[in-house]
């Protein structure tokens, strides 16, 4: 079984997780529990650290798409950082950098959080 | 047939066994008329009686119904006891002639001598034989190792003391009789001492058994007294049959005996008799409660009856049984979780008795550590001995109805807490050392039975997602092209093998007229049914749709609008969608958010990736506006190469994908090659990329090759 990790984290108003290993549809419930938690305690702005994911599939994909809505209905939004030229590649392919913020780094992330916000 | 057989055999025993003694009363009196003795007559008679009795036992051997109860069957002796011991009595009142004594042999004095001497010989006679046969069930009732041999051996010395007596003249005594006699009564002795059937009476039954096995004794003496010596009654049934007296004798000793050390054994067990009842009781609360786990597997029922047999098994007031479950959350529930919980588990009550449920929430929650956690850390059972006065009962010592003795006991399975029962009693020290341990050996038999019975609904879970699986299979396989289209202008080869269970990968053709092919292929996000019902759903738009927008990126646009109704938040359908005019062989295409279309010309292979996001995600505008079209104007021998990500991404485990690179390699060193074989030729490839694994994904391949 292939393994996956979320370690949660905040920085500058920013809770960011950092994804670590597969995530596919075995692994997926894990982190629709760390959204779910996020969204409880209303923190609506996610940055999903891509470093360390190795790759993603169309049901981990998915998790991103259930819960954009509400994020961005509150005024939040779920941005990305870090990712692998292959996880990019998945990313590029379905075209998501029209409609999310991928960022090459955290840094870069954070600061469209921050310009946002004014 | 056969039980009239039987019948009749009874009827021949019975009859014949009467004739018999009707031949000896007649024997009787003839002895009496020669009025002297003759030895070969009495010996005669002797044998006629004795054949008689011997008759007689078959006869009621063959009535004789094995009823199990001992206390039964010795209310039964003493019924008959009784009446043959009052009539006897009544009778000796009636005056007879009597018997004179001339060289220890028997003259009758009158003729009403021997009819009393057949009276008192028959009914003594069969009465003695019916206590024995009576006894001898007793001692069979519960039987032991040496119980047979025991009984035979008194019966052999009791019949061996009779038969002797065929030897010597009535009244003769020898010194053979008198060592048999005492063997004789030392084998009593040996029988009367094995009484372990009266341990397994009830309480009742031993009070019973007592009285019995008194009044039994009792009228056994008197026996023994009135066929003693020179009795008058003794004199009478000597001379009727000295063997038949004395077998009585023995019998009636035996019986003396028998009854007297029940009685005095029955003494000795009464103190003991309600607590062996319970035990008993407990015993057979455990042995039904181990039918339970066998035969009840609905959850709801087993609860229940647990609940129901605590009560039984430990007469409790009340009992109440918690489940505590992980992942299965209702409100209710997840309000009582309390510390020991994990995020996951809840509590719940799932069956009561004799308590409601306002009442369990008082008494297992408060303030500080409620009653639950005191079991949940220890995983033992825990007993308040004195609710009113215990400290960890303070929450309850001010309510009114509350009761006076609890115990709380946890249902452990493989080290986990499943759940956790409760009984109550009215009176303060009311759960004694045993009660728990037959409530903790209660609460384990139960905990095997609640696991099975999740296990079996999980059981019966998978199977049914089993079954629903191999359906959405069979459906989905209907929902690729079963045929592929032949055309002359255009080779067309395919390949789509899901992985496992349903898999989400779609290709299919359609006409859009004459002179126009169309070409999808696509890939429903997810797996197992739903991503099947998307499918179906895609070729229902295809089918239909496609004839009316002709241009590809027109048709997705269409394609996207329709499918936002139904599509749920996370799913989507990506696609690469090509349309082929066979006169031209100019082509159309279009990308979903799909794999790029590769396509080699000669020796030269490029990807074509029209920009476009996947269907089910973005808005209908935001889609239309982003969604591109690229043309292609095909050349003869040049191959377009449609595909899902199961080609690319086929990795062996831990290794590198097959990725992009590799596909247009092998595609172009195999360009000129007929459809068939640029297909195998990919398939070839990616199987030896795997080192002949199997690929972990559906992979979907389909090869155009122009021919014109």
């Amino acid at each position: 079984m292939t393994s996956f990790k979320i370690d949660v984290r905040e920085s500058q108003n920013v809770n960011i997780l950092d994804l670590q290993g597969y995530l596919d549809a075995h692994t997926t419930p894990e982190l629709e529990k760390a959204f779910q938690t996020l969204i409880e305690k209303k923190q609506f702005n996610i940055l999903v650290n891509c470093k360390d994911l190795t790759y993603i599939s169309s049901a981990g994909v998915g998790v991103f798409m259930a819960y954009i809505e509400d994020v961005r209905e509150h005024n939040g939004d779920i941005k990305f950082s870090n990712m692998t030229s292959k996880v990019y590649n998945i990313f590029d392919l379905l075209e998501f950098p029209r409609i999310y913020d991928i960022a090459k780094d955290e840094s870069e992330a954070i600061a469209k959080f921050l310009s946002l916000k004014k | 047939m056969k039980g009239f057989r039987t019948k009749l055999k009874k009827m021949l025993l019975m009859g014949v066994s009467m004739v018999l003694l009707l031949a000896g009363f007649l024997l009787t009196f003839i002895q009496k008329s020669f009025e002297g003795e003759s030895t070969w007559l009495g010996l005669l008679r002797e044998i006629d009686i004795v054949a008689a009795f011997t008759l007689f036992y078959f006869f009621l051997e063959s009535l004789w119904k094995r009823e199990q109860n001992p206390a039964k069957k010795l209310g039964f002796a003493l019924v008959v006891a009784l009446v043959v011991g009052v009539a006897s009595a009544l009778i000796s009142f009636a005056p007879s002639s009597g018997f004179d004594i001339k060289n220890n042999g028997l003259i009758p004095l009158g003729f009403d001598s021997v009819f009393w001497a057949n009276v008192y010989g028959i009914v003594m006679g069969m009465t003695n034989l019916l206590v024995l046969m009576l006894i001898r069930d007793i001692i069979f009732s519960k039987r032991r190792k040496g119980s047979r041999r025991n009984f035979l051996i008194f019966l052999g010395l009791a019949l061996l003391n009779a038969m002797w007596t065929l030897t010597m003249r009535p009244l003769d005594s020898s010194i053979i009789t008198s060592i048999v006699t005492v063997l004789t009564i030392a084998a009593m002795l040996l029988n009367s001492f094995r009484l372990s059937w009266i341990v397994y009476l009830s309480k009742r039954e031993k009070l019973f058994t007592l009285v019995y096995g008194f009044l039994l004794f009792g009228i056994f003496i008197g026996f023994d007294v009135i066929t003693s010596g020179t009795m008058p009654i003794a004199k009478a049934v000597l001379f009727y049959s000295p063997a038949l007296k004395s077998f009585i004798s023995s019998v009636a000793l035996f019986a003396t005996i028998y009854f007297g050390m029940t009685f005095i054994s029955t003494l000795f067990h009464l103190p003991t008799a309600e607590a062996f009842d319970r035990k008993i009781s407990e015993v057979s609360s455990l042995h039904n409660l181990s039918r339970l786990v066998t035969q009840v597997f609905d959850f709801n029922e087993l609860v229940d009856s647990v609940t129901t047999m605590t009560l039984d098994v430990c007469e409790a007031r009340s009992a109440w049984l918690e489940i505590i479950r992980v992942n299965a959350p209702s409100a209710a529930a997840k309000l009582h979780a309390g510390k020991h919980m994990s995020g996951e588990e809840t509590i719940e009550t799932v069956a009561l008795k004799n308590i409601s449920r306002e009442d369990v929430e008082a008494i297992v929650t408060a303030d500080g550590q409620s009653l639950r956690e005191l079991v949940l850390d220890a995983k033992k059972s825990v007993v308040i001995d004195e609710v009113r006065k215990d400290r960890r009962t303070v929450h309850l010592h001010g309510l009114k109805n509350v009761f006076n003795s609890m115990v709380i006991v946890p249902l452990v399975s493989h080290e986990r807490v499943i759940g956790i029962l409760y009984a109550t009693k009215d009176i303060e020290f009311g759960f004694d050392q045993d009660d728990v341990e037959v409530i903790s050996a209660f609460a384990d038999q139960a905990t095997i039975a609640i696991e099975n019975s999740r296990l079996i609904e999980k059981s019966l879970e998978r199977e049914r997602l089993m079954k629903e699986m191999l359906l959405a299979q069979d459906m989905q396989r209907k929902l690729l092209p079963q045929v592929l289209p032949s055309l002359k202008e255009l080779e067309i080869e395919a390949l789509s093998t899901p992985a496992f269970e349903v898999g989400g990968d779609y290709y299919d053709f359609t006409m859009l007229d004459e002179h126009h092919l169309g070409v999808l292929v696509g890939d429903v996000s997810g797996k197992g049914v739903s991503a099947a019902f998307y499918m179906a759903e895609m070729k229902g738009i295809f089918q239909s749709l496609a004839r009316i927008y002709r241009s590809p990126k027109e048709f997705l646009s269409q394609a996207h609008a329709t499918l936002a109704a139904t599509i749920d938040k996370r799913s989507f359908i990506s696609l690469i969608y090509a349309v082929v005019d066979l006169r031209t062989g100019q082509t159309d295409i279009a990308r979903a958010g799909h794999c790029p279309l590769l396509y080699v010309s000669g020796t030269k292979g490029i990807y074509v990736k029209p920009q476009g996001l996947a269907l089910g995600m973005g808005s209908k505008e935001f889609f239309r506006e982003t969604i591109g079209e690229e043309r292609l104007h095909l050349r003869t021998g040049d191959v377009l190469v449609l595909y899902t990500d199961g080609v690319t991404e086929a990795h062996p485990k831990d290794q590198e994908e097959f990725g992009f690179e590799r596909l247009l390699k092998v595609v172009e060193a195999n360009g000129t090659k007929s459809a068939v074989g640029i297909r195998d030729a990919i398939i070839e490839a990616i199987a030896l990329h795997m080192n002949r694994e199997a690929p972990e994904d559906d992979l979907t391949l389909v090869v155009l090759r122009w021919n014109k």
